[in-house]
């Protein structure tokens, strides 16, 4: 009796902590993610312009819980982060939460990987995740 | 000598006030329409970061396209927030196919020629009917009112097929 007691308390337990997971937004069917530019493959010298294309859905700013809306990362040289918990803010992790739909970034000589990843109000990947592939370029 | 100059100036400046409010307040408001409409009353326009720039990155000037068009936005200096939410340094797109630029005082129209974006999209797809047609983008605030300075992109021209 105590023991079924004391496994009912803690499954309770782990459902509530389970449902106190960050919320993540739904994304819109057919939603994609895209470089406009630069290209998979290009070799730039200086400051490298990336602009992000987004089908589907919109951009809202960091903070702005609207339906089929979100803002733009950008991930440099890293896989995609943890999906449930907000994209961390770092080097690797460029956050877009005023809204911006490009930038102009330093990057060193060298290889660089670069992808796209959309967040909700508080930067937490939707459900389904909206990348965009995976580009390389070379920075002279 | 100089405090006298300035009380002085004051004072003309408000007998200046006082006489106009004095005046027929029908014909104040016609003065400010007539000599700047930014000026009329009751619609806020949001200020547009200096240097922000609106541009159609596709299609390109000039360009014959067969079947649907997709048009893509790109803005630079300021970001992109839904209709109806105020945020500094932000506003959404609007596409004025085939007209020229509205008031800029007024909510931009909501028709064929004025295409809306508030739900923050930064590209569409749509049919045009074959034949030439202009193509320009402009900035609205979170009213749908043009910033000041306005942002626009230049007019473009493309030829359906």
């Amino acid at each position: 009796m105590i023991k079924t007691l004391f496994i009912a308390v803690i499954s309770s337990l782990f459902v509530a902590t389970s449902s106190m997971a960050l919320d993540r937004s739904p994304s819109a069917e057919g939603a994609e993610l895209y470089f406009i530019s630069p290209k998979s493959g290009e070799t730039i010298s200086g400051p490298v312009t990336v602009i992000f294309g987004l089908k589907g859905m919109g951009v809202a700013p960091a903070g702005t819980d609207k339906e089929n809306t979100g803002h733009h990362h950008l991930l440099i040289n890293t896989g995609l982060p943890a999906l449930d918990l907000p994209v961390p803010a770092d080097d690797q992790h460029k956050h877009f939460g005023k809204g911006q739909t490009q930038t102009t970034i330093e990057l060193p000589s060298g290889k660089h990987t670069l992808q796209l990843l959309l967040g909700n109000h508080i930067h937490v990947p939707h459900n389904p995740v909206v990348a965009s592939d995976v580009i390389e370029i070379t920075v002279k | 000598m100089n405090y006298r100059v300035t009380i002085a100036a004051a004072l003309v400046v408000a007998a200046g006030a006082l006489a106009a409010c004095s005046n027929n307040p029908i014909e104040a408001v016609k003065e400010a329409v007539k000599s700047d409409s930014a000026s009329v009353p009751g619609l806020p326009r949001s200020s547009s970061a200096e240097g922000a720039r609106l541009a159609i990155l596709s299609p390109g000037d000039g360009d014959v396209i067969s079947g649907p068009v997709t048009i893509v936005f790109g803005l630079e200096g300021m970001g992109v927030a839904p209709a109806g939410i105020d945020i500094e340094n932000t506003g959404h797109h609007h596409l004025i196919i085939n007209a020229g630029m509205p008031e800029m005082s007024l909510p931009i129209p909501a028709d064929d020629n004025y295409k809306h974006f508030g739900g923050g999209q930064t590209e569409t797809t749509m049919e045009l009917p074959a034949g030439e047609h202009t193509l320009q983008l402009l900035l609205g605030n979170y009213l749908h009112v043009p910033h000041d300075p306005p942002v626009a992109s230049e007019v473009i021209t493309i030829t359906v097929k």
